[in-house]
């Protein structure tokens, strides 16, 4: 019983806003979060590409082992682990299932389990970079490599509404369970009560949009106000807003690191396939 | 620009928003000193907010409608400047001060219009406003971490990080806890006096005008009625009433007193009610002088008694009555809510647990009518959660009728408990107000609910908005329509929180009027808020919260004699209440007609004593 509480304090919608947040902003003192945000992307362009050209698998599991690496450095909330293997550990079980039915031995697995590998440190190295951005930097970073500035305050509105918005929709959610009827048994396998709820978290949804819209009424005018059109088409603004950005030792000193990492590894794949 | 001393010049402004068909501004003509400070006022609907919108341009720029006349804001033309240009001039503070932030971190949002204008020293400019309107807090905080009142002041520091002339601030202690609110008028005054802006603020609250403000405006259907110096408007009793404004307690005193001709002569030497008028006070201060003045005037008349010190306990009988502790009167009656050693917190975005509610144990009986009161934060809102069963307590038991809610559903609670929102809004989740009434008898399929809820909406004056979508009527509606769907669950205990939040005060007299019609359907009525009006008014319990704990559980004179209490918990005892303290009243006044009633009584005691004498 206590072991089931812990459980949905977890999975409930507080819970849920709590690792959102975490994982959002959460994260500003790690090694990672204090590079410049272009550092990451040009980090990312590698690390995120790459794995598809590569068929070697020493390749792939250093790469892995980096990877892991780093995403322990970016010390990500566990919702988001949980969630990556759960996809992952599915994947593999339907890519077994299926290769099995269609009368496949090891030597279907194996490719198999090589690309579910490649997809395993894409995600990881896809974690590291964008749990290491606040939205800011993000939007900051995007920004700074010329993606248009609706798209940049976009990203970190959206984030800043995203507390608000949960709390509205758990509100809401509250609103049907204080009025409804839920059923009088949980039926088989929970099943009825998993719909009823499913239902619920469905239709929770219309209210929310609604009042999104009159909110945003407000937001608008007070954009308005603060001159965000204004400095729309301003590089001025957008060069004392990105002034802060700058390379330090620190990425080169990662960049560095990473590219020393990867030279060994394939001076030791060659090794190995001689 | 005619006078170089007013700021604001508005000639002949008539404004239809677009697609409407009545206008809004109907020529409003109005001049505003530099350094004044200023107070709309008017009824809901009478174009209080259109008028501030056309002072930095939101009309007619981003607002296109029919627009005629002219603003000229410190000398420039609205229609010829730009939003953005005009906003240098006009900082604008919303009432939904919460959309209005949009960075989210502290600095960030305070510095993000010197940013987009940029200045260079946008940060520090940031910093500057932060200072300026007091807010101390980590500048790297995220807003969503702070709490209301914070948050409002984070609003006006973005308002006036440009350092503008003139501050417009929409009902600024509408959603703000009565210590807040003086907080935030005082630093109005502050920026007033010592930054020389002008300040104008729309603002239902007559108490808070007298006390800051240095001119009114009265609008009504679009019109400006007048602009007249703070005292001389609060005077106007005819003129606010008819537009359904009510003038502070003290000032709604002294006319009583002086209508029923027991203000020992001063009101009754044959002079005019109105000429009379010119004399009422309007703050507290200016009360206690009136008032202490007419007991004076008596008491050189006659050397009697004081007359105020003979009105003794067998007075009693004409206060209300009512106020009876029913905490510890009924033991033997089987409790409604029992709620034994409670514990409840939650966990902060740091992974922290935040303790909100700290062994809590109380019951509430049948004919309770519960004030549960205290600052921001102290727990009010959690206590409430706890009872509905949406959230579990960690320690202890909370039981309804001997239920206990860890082992029940909030479904299968709420045959006996409606929790009602602070934000109506959240409470309407179909698409009119009959469906939301209707939705809990229909999802519990109770025969013959067509009827029920026809006459639930009759007796709420909703018939004819009944199929209205609830998010688009006014503040006072929307209210309304919640208290509705509450009743209609039909349930035992009635849980409101802050159901007089965020409406004028006419809209609060007829909300009050419908809770003291509540206990009619049900056995306990709890209401969290920081109306004092409303708990010395309504309640016959008041329960005192204060991080997380109940310092106080008893009666309203238990709560608002103890001065040390008042202070410790942030609350601010009505003005009529304070007054009749200020004057040594025996007994403690809560309404303005006990109050009137009291000096009634005590000048027809006065009258007799002096017959005798002679």
């Amino acid at each position: 019983m206590e072991y089931v509480r812990k459980l949905m304090d977890r999975v409930s919608v507080e819970g849920v806003k709590i690792e959102l947040l975490n994982t959002a902003y959460g994260n500003g003192d790690t090694f990672l979060a204090k590079l410049d945000p272009r550092t990451l992307f040009l980090w990312y362009l590698y690390f995120g590409i790459a794995p598809w050209f590569i068929h070697d698998v020493i390749l792939l599991f250093g790469l892995f082992f980096l990877m892991g690496l780093t995403t322990m450095m970016s010390r990500v909330s566990p919702l988001i682990i949980g969630i990556l293997c759960l996809g992952l550990l599915s994947q593999a079980g339907y890519l077994l299932i299926v290769s099995w039915l269609f009368g496949g031995g090891g030597e279907t697995i194996l490719p198999l389990l090589k690309l579910t590998l490649k997809l395993s440190v894409i995600s990881l190295a896809s974690i590291t970079v964008f749990c290491s951005m606040d939205p800011e930097k993000l939007s900051d970073g995007l920004l700074s490599i010329g993606v248009p500035k609706q798209v940049s305050f976009g990203i970190a509105y959206g984030y800043r509404m995203l507390p608000s918005l949960l709390e509205e929709y758990h509100h809401i959610f509250l609103s049907f369970r204080l009025r409804g009827v839920a059923p009088q048994r949980h039926g088989f396998l929970y099943l009825r009560s998993i719909i009823y709820f499913l239902k619920i978290a469905v239709l929770s949804f219309y209210p929310l949009i609604l009042s999104i819209a009159k909110r945003t009424r407000t937001t608008v005018e007070a954009l308005e106000t603060k001159g965000f059109s204004y400095a729309y088409q301003s590089p001025r603004v957008k060069r004392i807003k990105l002034s802060y950005m700058k390379f330090t030792l620190r990425d080169a000193l990662f960049l560095a690191v990473s590219a020393i990492y990867m030279a060994a590894l394939y001076i030791l794949a060659v090794q190995f396939n001689l | 620009m005619r006078d170089e001393n007013n700021i604001v010049v508005m000639e002949g402004v008539t404004f239809t928003y677009p697609g409407a068909e009545q206008s809004v501004l109907n020529g409003v003509s109005l001049e505003i000193k530099r350094g004044d400070f200023v107070a709309v006022i008017g009824g809901n609907g009478s174009g209080k907010s259109t008028l501030c919108k056309t002072l930095n341009g939101l009309i007619p720029h981003y607002y296109v409608g029919d627009y005629e006349g002219s603003v000229q804001v410190n000398g420039l033309d609205t229609l010829k400047h730009n939003v953005a240009q005009l906003s240098r001039h006009v900082g604008y503070v919303y009432q939904d001060f919460e959309n209005q932030l949009i960075r989210p971190t502290v600095l960030d949002d305070a510095g993000f219009a010197p940013l987009n204008y940029g200045f260079e020293d946008y940060m520090e400019r940031g910093r500057r406003a932060l200072r300026l309107v007091d807010l101390q807090c980590d500048p790297k905080e995220f807003i969503w971490q702070l709490s209301g009142g914070q948050k409002h002041q984070l609003a006006l520091a973005g308002a006036i990080s440009l350092d503008p002339d003139i501050l417009i601030i929409d009902e600024p202690v509408a959603q703000l806890d009565p210590s807040h609110a003086g907080k935030i008028y005082d630093l109005l005054r502050n920026l007033n006096e010592c930054h020389r802006k002008t300040i104008i603020v729309i603002e239902h609250h007559t108490e808070f005008i007298a006390e800051y403000c240095k001119t009114v405006v009265l609008m009504d259907a679009g019109r400006v009625l007048w602009s007249r110096p703070v005292k001389e408007a609060l005077r106007e009793l005819n003129q606010l009433e008819v537009s359904h404004i009510y003038p502070p307690q003290v000032t709604q005193a002294a006319a009583k007193v002086a209508e029923s001709g027991y203000d020992f002569g001063v009101g009754g030497t044959g002079e005019e009610a109105g000429v009379e008028s010119h004399r009422y006070p309007v703050t507290l201060e200016e009360a206690v002088k009136y008032f202490g003045r007419l007991q004076g005037e008596q008491r050189e008349e006659n050397v009697v008694v004081d007359p105020l010190g003979s009105m003794g306990a067998d007075d009693s009988a004409a206060g209300l009555g009512g106020a009876v502790n029913a905490s510890n009167s009924s033991n033997a009656v089987n409790p409604i809510i029992e709620v034994k050693h409670a514990r409840f917190s939650y966990r902060t975005v740091t992974r922290e647990r935040k303790v909100v509610l700290d062994d809590v144990s109380v019951t509430f009986n049948p004919g309770d009518l519960v004030a549960l009161v205290g600052n921001n934060g102290a727990g009010k809102s959690s206590f409430l959660k706890l009872i509905t069963g949406v959230t579990k307590p960690e320690a202890g038991h909370v039981r309804v009728k001997g239920v206990d809610t860890l082992r029940t559903p909030p479904e299968q609670l709420a045959d006996m408990v409606t929790y009602i929102y602070q934000n109506p809004e959240e409470m309407f989740i179909e698409d009119s107000i009959r469906k939301d009434v209707e939705f809990f008898l229909k999802a519990r399929r109770v025969i013959g609910y067509e009827q029920k809820v026809d006459d639930i909406l009759d007796s709420f004056g909703l018939t004819e908005l009944q199929h209205r979508d609830g998010r688009l009527l006014s503040g006072g509606q929307q209210r309304r329509a919640s208290l509705a769907i509450g009743v209609a669950m039909n349930p035992l205990v009635i849980l409101l929180d802050e159901p007089t939040a965020n409406l004028d005060i006419a809209t609060r007299k007829d909300i009050t009027r419908l809770l003291q019609q509540l206990n009619r359907h049900v056995e306990t009525v709890i209401v969290a808020t920081h109306d004092m009006q409303l708990v010395a008014e309504w309640a016959n319990r008041v329960i005192v919260m204060h991080q997380g704990r109940m310092i106080r559980n008893g009666t309203r004179e238990s709560v608002f004699a103890d001065a040390d209490l008042l202070d410790l918990a942030g609350l601010t005892a009505p003005q009529i209440l304070e007054l009749s303290r200020s004057l040594g009243m025996p007994q403690l006044c809560y309404t303005v007609d006990e109050f009137a009633q009291r000096w009634k009584a005590a000048g027809r005691r006065e009258a007799l004593v002096h017959g005798v004498c002679t």
